[in-house]
């Protein structure tokens, strides 16, 4: 398994730091890409931050009214070696699914 | 010990061993085996070295053979080309990694001028050893620039070969083959199959990868394809033959130089052929095996060479790439057309 530390992104507009105002999943949770993972204050409004990767969340940094700036550790994932550091996601093996049915006449074959 | 139990047969180093890998521990397997037994290999590339790459193929790499054989580059794939044909030029065998295919762009330039030349213009003097590994094609929606399908662009390129493997014993035998190649080798690795297992046979002499195999035979028609796209026609070729219709999946392996020999011996037989690929129709690869199959065919054909393929259109990303990249049924469309065909 391999971890993957989150640091607070840039969140644009000059902003240096967040306060955590709420954490939408816990430690041990399995989290999906995009999934929101917490609620953020800035000095411009509240927001969510979604999660950059799926992955199983090891450990979160700061509580409820803990200022955290940007480039500091946010959030710490655990992954499968082989998935690590995906861009995208791992395609899932799904059974083929057809609505084409082929009609031919191959006597003369 | 009981007499009736044997003492266990001792293990055969000479002997090929068989283990269930993913396209990505296949492609790995094969790296460490090439630096290993080239002491002139060297693997660089976008976080190659410590993190091992975004895919995994070159984990563990740099802690087993050294970080002056297995090291990163920085962001800048025009240097990671033209540093490979420096140390090409000077002895070394290297095998660089493009991180994305999008990202194959700016290294176009020592691409095409100077690692598909310099042994035409050193008069065979300054052979091009290096073979480019470039994770290739859609299926993963990923952002742009992550998934392109630029076979069409390097095949045109006097110079190089170019090859993509489908599975992971394809994977491993090719890169093998490719590494121990003269020429400049494109290595176009499925990335939406890195996580596919199969069996994989590790053999110490090289496997024969020359040319196209058969992935699946058949009688009826012929389904022509290349890396991604050869597991989805033999889901084709399975679906159809619900349907009474046989069909015969030629993995085109090498897509320069393509095997014509193969084509048509293939389409000679069923008479038939649909090739499938992902990138743009227009002046795709899949022109190129169409004019081959006529060449070779055109008196025996029942029908014109069907083309499926994705559109004119930059590579979409995220979902709409579901849009884009041929799936069953617009396989199975294009079957059918042949299949109906009537001279008129």
């Amino acid at each position: 398994m391999a971890e993957i530390p989150f640091p607070l992104p840039d969140l644009g507009e000059g902003l240096i730091e967040a306060t955590v105002l709420e954490w939408l999943v816990g430690e041990g949770d399995q989290v999906e890409r995009n999934q929101p993972l917490v609620e953020v204050e800035t000095t411009k409004s509240a927001l969510e931050l979604p999660s950059p990767q799926s992955g199983k969340v090891l450990k979160l940094h700061g509580a409820p009214g803990d200022v955290i700036k940007v480039g500091e550790p946010l959030i710490v994932f655990e992954v499968p070696d082989d998935t690590a550091g995906i861009v995208g996601t791992v395609p899932s093996e799904e059974a083929p699914k057809r609505r084409v049915r082929l009609s031919a006449n191959l006597d003369d074959d | 010990m009981p007499e009736t139990m044997t003492a266990p047969e001792p293990v055969m180093d000479t002997q090929p061993k068989a283990q269930e890998l993913s396209l990505q521990g296949a492609l790995n397997l094969a790296l460490d085996e090439i630096l290993a037994e080239d002491p002139k290999a060297l693997v660089l590339g976008e976080d190659v070295g410590t993190l091992g790459g975004v895919f995994r193929v070159t984990s563990g790499l740099a802690a087993k053979h050294g970080a002056e054989r297995v090291f990163d580059t920085p962001l800048a794939e025009s240097g990671i080309l033209g540093m490979s044909i420096g140390l090409a030029m000077a002895g070394f065998h290297p095998i660089p990694e493009v991180q994305f295919d999008g990202f194959a762009y700016p290294a176009v330039n020592q691409i095409v001028c100077q690692l598909g030349r310099m042994n035409y213009r050193s008069r065979g003097t300054l052979p091009m050893p290096v073979t480019l590994r470039v994770p290739s094609f859609g299926g993963i929606r990923a952002p742009e620039h992550h998934g392109e399908s630029l076979e069409a662009l390097f095949a045109h390129v006097p110079g190089l070969k170019v090859v993509s493997p489908s599975d992971p014993q394809q994977g491993y035998s090719l890169l093998k083959a490719a590494a121990r190649m003269p020429d400049p080798v494109i290595f176009m690795e499925p990335k939406s199959r890195y996580w596919q297992k199969g069996l994989v046979t590790s053999t110490e002499s090289p496997a024969d990868v020359s040319g196209a195999r058969i992935a699946r035979p058949g009688k009826h028609l012929t389904l022509v394809a290349w890396g991604a796209m050869v597991s989805r026609c033999i889901q084709v070729a399975e679906l159809a033959a619900e349907d009474g219709i046989d069909i015969e999946v030629l993995d085109l392996r090498w897509l320069k130089p393509i095997d014509a020999e193969a084509l048509a011996t293939s389409v000679g037989k069923t008479r038939r052929a649909v090739v499938v690929h992902e990138a743009p129709r227009t002046s795709g690869l899949g022109a190129e095996v169409a004019q081959i199959i006529i060449e070779r065919c055109f008196g025996t054909l029942k029908a014109p060479v069907e083309r499926v393929t994705g559109f004119d259109v930059p590579y979409p990303s995220g979902d709409l790439e579901d849009e884009y990249i041929p799936n069953i049924d617009r396989i199975l469309f294009g079957i059918q057309r042949v299949l109906e065909y009537k001279r008129g």
